[in-house]
């Protein structure tokens, strides 16, 4: 934001006139379908048609929300922390290598991207319902007797949440990691270093500002996600948005809806601001390669 | 502290059909300081690279004092090495940069501290310690990179280009810097540059490449005065170049006739080569050129150049071949003009032949 107020001000790129006219056509979308409903909503959970916290006191007062917030909340954490697992290794190889080789593994990453999030969490049931992939797999291969239970478990839930968020981490730590330049490798490998501590104090530090924004955009998104724990979870694995919806179109109870919308926006919202911190001290460190 | 010999012998590096070095031998005292001088691609940073373990040769060997470390990884080559820009780690501080290579060593925490001060203070810099790369200045990273290269008390010491991201009154301060450390702990140098008035004022010894290949090694005088081939002659110092005829050359010299139908006449160590054609090409320092009354090459003047303690005279012959002349501005010249026609001419042992 600040970015953007230093390019508009001045008119050092663009005149205040074409600044504010290529802005409108965003703004205007922004307020009309995402400002106006949000606020609409909000206020439906606070004034009903007067000021009331009853709505929110009860997503306090039944452990049952509590828990599905908390487990939101966890389930989130996992994903991200499973996505980092899988992905910083993943942004590495990439910013190694060149070429062809690099546009394939690119194409990789990519791909999945270009395909709808329904598309391939129907794929995760395929491959993990008692007649699919896994199973026989495993059957085949004389591994198992019985089917496994894999579908509507938190790891399914776990793992299909992780293959489609996967490039929200990748490609912004792929980002930081090119951005470092290849004699600070040389440099510590010349004074000594081992290939292990090249990575754990050169490579790993100066990757912080993609490893937190890649974290915090797929916490976030994980966050909300609602296609992949409905379709993939079962009753034990709701997430908050599963319960939202639940709540919007089987009870038509919106200020409840409402109430619960609020108190995960509050979260969100200490969540993102936290990590903003965090990033911006470490650019100011000079995390920025 | 005292520097080890390095040797490379034959060496070649080769990136599939490319040869980026090729049959390059290079003996190096303990406590030289031997510059890697050569324009860009001659091969120059691969050498380095491969005495750093970066670049792996296709053939030949690398020696650092008596043992072989050919193929021994950079991280057990204990060398010392300041980059061209870029080196410094940007999320540590002056004094955790210093004191990384000796974390990785194993040195105790109050240990490194002391050290990294220490070698911090040899490059004139203790009070910055606490301070992060990014608050210096390039000359000031450049001398902490030098610190934290020496930090170890290395055998020999590597540098690839490190001062050319700096400018000039800097690079000057940081020539006379790396000189004075070099004397003060006898450690080995071998700088890469494609400066070569950088190589000339700061090496016992010049290697000259091109093309992957060892043109000429030598002390900087060897190189200007006796350089051994056309392309030494041409990258290092200012030189102009007359297509000559051979007139005839034997066991004590050759005689040549110069553009303008004078001939001259060269003893044999002015000789590169043997010319046996009837083709050579004849080469004379701007400043051994004085005017003549006959004899010499007869050019017209395009240009003159005041500058101080000489004039630069830019002429050209009557063959089209431009010829630069710096004559001392009190050697009793007379005032010249554009168009002017005078005859340049040199003592004998000025001029060099090549076949």
């Amino acid at each position: 934001m600040s970015r953007l107020a230093r390019w508009f001000r001045g008119g050092r790129y663009l005149s205040p006139g074409a600044g504010t006219l290529l802005l409108l056509p965003f703004a205007l979308v922004m307020a009309l379908a995402f400002v106006y409903p949000l606020f609409d909503l909000l206020s439906q959970g606070l004034f009903a048609p007067k000021f009331t916290t009853v709505h929110y006191q009860r997503v306090f007062d039944q452990p049952v929300y509590l828990r599905i917030l908390w487990r939101t909340l966890m389930t989130a954490v996992s994903v991200t922390v499973l996505c980092l697992i899988l992905g910083f290794p993943v942004a590495y190889l990439l910013a190694r290598l060149q070429g062809f080789k690099a546009a394939v593994v690119a194409a990789c990453i990519l791909l999945p991207l270009w395909s709808s999030v329904l598309v391939r969490t129907y794929a995760w049931v395929v491959m993990l319902r008692r007649e699919g992939l896994v199973n026989s797999g495993l059957q085949s291969l004389g591994l198992i007797d019985a089917p496994l239970k894999l579908l509507y478990t938190e790891g399914a839930v776990l793992i299909a949440m992780a293959h489609v968020l996967l490039p929200f981490v990748v490609l912004p730590i792929y980002g930081t990691l090119k951005n470092i330049p290849p004699d600070y490798e040389r440099a510590a490998l010349v004074m000594g270093a081992r290939r292990f501590q090249v990575f754990r104090e050169v490579v790993l530090p100066l990757s912080m500002p993609g490893v937190a924004s890649g974290s915090l955009m797929v916490f976030l998104t994980a966050i909300g996600f609602y296609v992949t724990p409905a379709l993939i979870g079962g009753p034990q694995q709701m997430m908050i948005s599963t319960l939202i919806s639940q709540q919007v179109r089987e009870l038509l109870n919106w200020p409840f809806a409402s109430a619960l919308v609020g108190v995960m926006l509050v979260v969100v919202l200490g969540i993102a601001a936290v990590f903003n911190r965090a990033i911006g001290i470490d650019r100011l460190t000079g995390g920025k390669a | 502290m005292r520097g080890v010999s390095v040797g490379i012998e034959r060496l070649k590096v080769a990136y599939g059909p490319v040869t980026a070095v090729n049959d390059v031998s290079l003996d190096i005292a303990p406590g030289e300081f031997l510059a890697l001088l050569g324009p860009s691609g001659s091969g120059k940073t691969t050498i380095l690279m491969t005495l750093a373990g970066f670049e792996h040769p296709s053939a030949g060997r690398i020696l650092i004092g008596s043992d072989d470390v050919t193929t021994r990884p950079t991280n057990q080559r204990n060398i010392g090495m300041v980059f061209q820009r870029y080196s410094l780690f940007p999320h540590m501080s002056v004094r955790d940069n210093v004191a990384f290579p000796l974390k990785m060593r194993g040195v105790a925490k109050a240990e490194r501290a002391r050290l990294a001060e220490a070698a911090l203070a040899k490059v004139r810099l203790a009070e910055f310690a606490g301070r992060m790369p990014a608050q210096l200045s390039g000359g000031q990273q450049q001398r902490v990179a030098l610190a934290r290269a020496i930090v170890y008390e290395p055998r020999v010491l590597l540098m690839d280009e490190p001062l050319s991201a700096l400018d000039k009154n800097l690079r000057e301060e940081m020539q006379l810097e790396i000189l004075r450390l070099k004397e003060q702990l006898g450690i080995t140098v071998v700088f890469v540059t494609h400066d070569q008035q950088e190589a000339l004022t700061m090496a016992d010894r010049v290697a000259v490449l091109s093309n992957g290949q060892l043109q000429q090694l030598g002390s900087p005088r060897d190189l200007y005065e006796a350089p051994a081939n056309r392309f030494v002659a041409g990258f290092v110092g200012e030189m102009n170049f007359l297509e000559v005829g051979v007139l005839r050359s034997g066991g004590d010299g050759a005689a040549v006739r110069l553009p303008g139908g004078a001939e001259a006449v060269l003893p044999q160590g002015q000789i590169a080569g043997s010319p046996s054609g009837a083709q050579a090409v004849l080469a004379v320092r701007p400043e051994r050129l004085v005017p003549v009354a006959d004899g010499g090459v007869p050019v017209a003047v395009e240009q003159v150049v005041y500058s101080g303690a000489t004039v630069l005279l830019v002429a050209r012959s009557d063959d089209g071949t431009e010829i630069r002349a710096r004559i001392g501005t009190h050697a009793g010249l007379a005032p010249l003009a554009r168009g002017d026609r005078i005859r340049l001419g040199w003592a004998p042992e000025a001029a060099r032949l090549f076949a």
